[in-house]
């Protein structure tokens, strides 16, 4: 998975840079909009991350460019600036999701493992398995090593929701508006209640462990911790 | 236009008004006595000329055996009246008779006649320097038709009318110029207590913002301004008490964070360290920052809503069911805090931005959590008021909140409890939030709070249409 992240500011840039790496993609870093501009219009990438304040040429312009070459690539806006105005330019001009500087990197690395799943057409399995548990969605029922765990609906959904996007770290405010269509930042520790409520029921009584906290990031479920 | 009429005087704006009120009534006075008087005149001379006409009649009636008798009658046909003229004519215009050296014949052609006197055919006619009024009258003898004609020399009556034209104008004029400056000094004299509370304005400071105008020695007119003014100055001297306080409290709240990060990493870096160690301050820097971040994104937040800037997409919501909502988000805390939820009320229909509604109840809940015993239970009942709202009512049981405290309860960064450590969750913003919220949406909130339990009340305008049916 290839992507071009345009960013000016150097430290953020770097960090974007190391962080998406270490997720496992081939990152492209430009510095300027030329250079941006230049990779985004010679070379093929899964998504492309812009900033909208760069010095040079801005990322409206690239956005621009590149639709009107009809790349359609998925573009992921960060901006420092929170207004409706920006964001509904930046969605006109047909970009596919924004993020407000300061941001989570956790809430990057889901956006655009997001935006990848939107471009690919994935199939929505009726069957989930990972390890020995066994997920039935359309019957809702959860088995594990052959045993019966009996959840609530929105720990149905959560645990869904885990299993889905497997080995990715879900941030809370994901978590939240996913699970319980509430689409904004919360200051309770909702989310770590109900986790831990699953993992009684899912993990506890197993030697293998699913559900993992990433400190600082959020949840993800993985089955064999110690490869990643 | 405004702009002209906002920078001309007041004084100016009074003064003119009263000239030309003043210059129409005068006018009207003046030209009302100049009309009567000329109407008196009239009167007269029509009187004279009627007596004047009779008289002359008569004689012509009078059987006369010559022309010379006729004339000799004439001459002493009227006496004892002073600038009085009379002439008879025959119908042709041939001169029979005039009592003075003025020969009116021409006039007396041209002029309107009848048989009798008739006062409607008085005439003014003008000779040279000379006017007169005159009346024809036609009287038919025996023998011929003559037409007599009565003559009054007006020139004492005009000259007398010119001079009292003149004085009265004179009059008119000075009183009128007394008036105006009369008018000026009385509304120079009248703002004099206006100077004063000017002088008395301009000497408050915001450094001493507990200088009051006083009331005494005001006129009742201004009463009403200086309290309108004293009271704009209590708020304002109250939001800038609470302005001074927000910014030492953002202050505050940016330090400590702050220090906690610096101390921890100078503490960290100040001899090496097993790897976990390192792990756990950078996650312990995490958590400080995000709760920066999150207070600095609250503010602008709340910033913004000031400003206006936050538009809601209202909608219409049904209050079970975004309640149910959210009480199935906050069951697992709720649950682990053994704090049971208790929804009750009217199933109600009402206008609101669905994401607004949810982030402000999600604030009100987890506030009451935090503050509810275990074992107890929260309950939101829902009413419709009798003015086309629903009340939402939020009670949670737990300690009293102290009255001086619930004015400032949704002011930013607002403690009741001023030595309360900081909670993990959030820098005293909810509540700030939650207000601004129901503001922009067009609602209201009110807390009270007794010794059993603290209640939020929130209010939203109701949709017109209801789709569910009361229980």
């Amino acid at each position: 998975m290839r992507l071009l992240v345009v960013e000016d500011e150097i430290k953020t840039g770097d960090y974007l840079k190391q962080g998406l790496s270490e997720a496992g993609f081939q990152v492209s870093l430009a510095r300027n909009g030329l250079d941006g501009h230049h990779l985004a219009m010679t070379e093929l990438f899964d998504v492309i991350i812009l900033d909208v304040m760069l010095p040079d040429v801005s990322g409206w312009r690239i956005l621009q460019s590149l639709r009107e070459a009809n790349n359609y690539t998925p573009v992921l806006f960060l901006s420092a600036r929170d207004s409706v105005d920006d964001r509904v330019k930046g969605l006109e001009l047909g970009a596919d999701d924004y993020l407000i500087k300061p941001f989570a990197f956790s809430e990057v690395l889901a956006r655009v493992r997001t935006l990848i799943r939107r471009g690919g057409g994935q199939t929505i399995e009726n069957t989930l398995k990972i390890s020995d548990l066994e997920m039935d969605i359309p019957k809702r029922k959860v088995q594990r090593a052959g045993k019966r765990i009996l959840l609530s609906n929105k720990e149905f959904s959560l645990l869904e929701l885990l299993l889905r996007r497997e080995g990715e770290v879900l941030p809370r405010s994901l978590i939240a508006s996913q699970v319980w269509d509430m689409n904004f930042d919360s200051d309770t520790n909702v989310i770590d209640v109900a986790i831990r409520r699953l993992r009684g029921k899912v993990d506890d009584d197993y030697a293998i462990k699913l559900i993992h906290t990433v400190r600082g990031m959020g949840y993800k479920l993985e089955a064999d911790i110690d490869a990643s | 236009m405004q702009a002209k009429s906002r920078t001309m005087s007041l004084t100016l704006r009074v003064v003119l008004f009263v000239a030309v009120t003043v210059i129409a009534c005068l006018t009207l006075v003046a030209s009302l006595i100049n009309s009567s008087i000329e109407h008196h005149f009239m009167q007269q001379d029509s009187g004279e000329l009627k007596v004047i006409s009779k008289s002359v009649a008569a004689v012509l009636l009078q059987h006369h055996n010559s022309k010379n008798e006729l004339v000799k009658a004439l001459s002493k046909a009227v006496a004892g009246h002073h600038g009085v003229y009379y002439q008879v004519n025959t119908a042709q215009g041939q001169l029979i008779y005039k009592s003075s050296t003025r020969d009116f014949t021409e006039q007396i052609m041209q002029s309107p006649t009848s048989p009798e006197f008739n006062s409607d055919n008085i005439v003014k006619w003008q000779t040279g320097i000379y006017s007169y009024r005159a009346v024809v009258s036609d009287v038919k003898t025996q023998q011929q038709l003559y037409k007599i004609s009565a003559v009054i020399d007006m020139s004492f009556h005009l000259q007398f009318l010119k001079q009292f034209k003149q004085s009265l104008w004179a009059i008119m004029l000075g009183s009128g110029v007394l008036i105006l400056l009369v008018a000026w000094f009385a509304i120079h004299q009248g703002l004099n207590p206006l100077r004063g509370l000017s002088r008395e304005m301009h000497d408050i400071q915001t450094n001493k913002m507990d200088v009051r105008l006083a009331d005494k020695n005001i006129p009742v007119e201004l009463i009403n301004m200086v309290h309108s003014f004293n009271s704009m100055l209590d708020r304002l001297q109250d939001e800038f008490l609470r302005l001074s306080n927000f910014s030492s409290d953002i202050a505050h709240e940016l330090r400590t964070p702050l220090t906690n990060i610096i101390t921890q990493n100078q503490v960290g870096l100040s001899r090496p360290r097993a790897l976990v160690e390192y792990q756990e301050l950078l996650f312990s820097n995490l958590e400080e920052l995000e709760r920066l971040t999150k207070m600095i994104s609250d503010m602008l937040w709340l910033a913004k809503t000031q400003n206006g800037l936050i538009k809601p997409q209202q909608q219409v919501l049904n209050n079970h069911s975004e309640i149910a909502a959210l009480f199935e988000y906050f069951d697992a805390l709720a649950e682990d805090e053994n704090i049971t939820f208790v929804q009750q009320g009217e199933n109600l229909d009402f206008y609101c931005d669905k994401l607004h509604f949810r982030q402000l109840l999600s604030n009100l809940l987890s506030n009451a959590i935090r503050y509810t015993p275990q074992g107890c239970s929260i309950t939101l009942k829902s009413k419709n008021t009798a003015n086309g709202q629903i009340c939402i009512c939020i009670s949670n049981p737990g300690e009293k909140i102290a009255n001086e405290h619930l004015p400032y309860l949704f002011d930013r960064f607002y403690r009741a409890d001023k030595s309360r450590k900081r909670h993990s969750d959030g820098a005293g913003l909810g509540l700030a939030i939650v207000k601004a919220l129901v503001k922009a949406n067009g609602g209201e909130i009110a807390v009270t709070s007794n010794d059993n339990e603290t209640s939020f009340k929130l209010y939203f305008a109701l949709a017109k249409t209801q789709h569910h049916i009361k229980h």
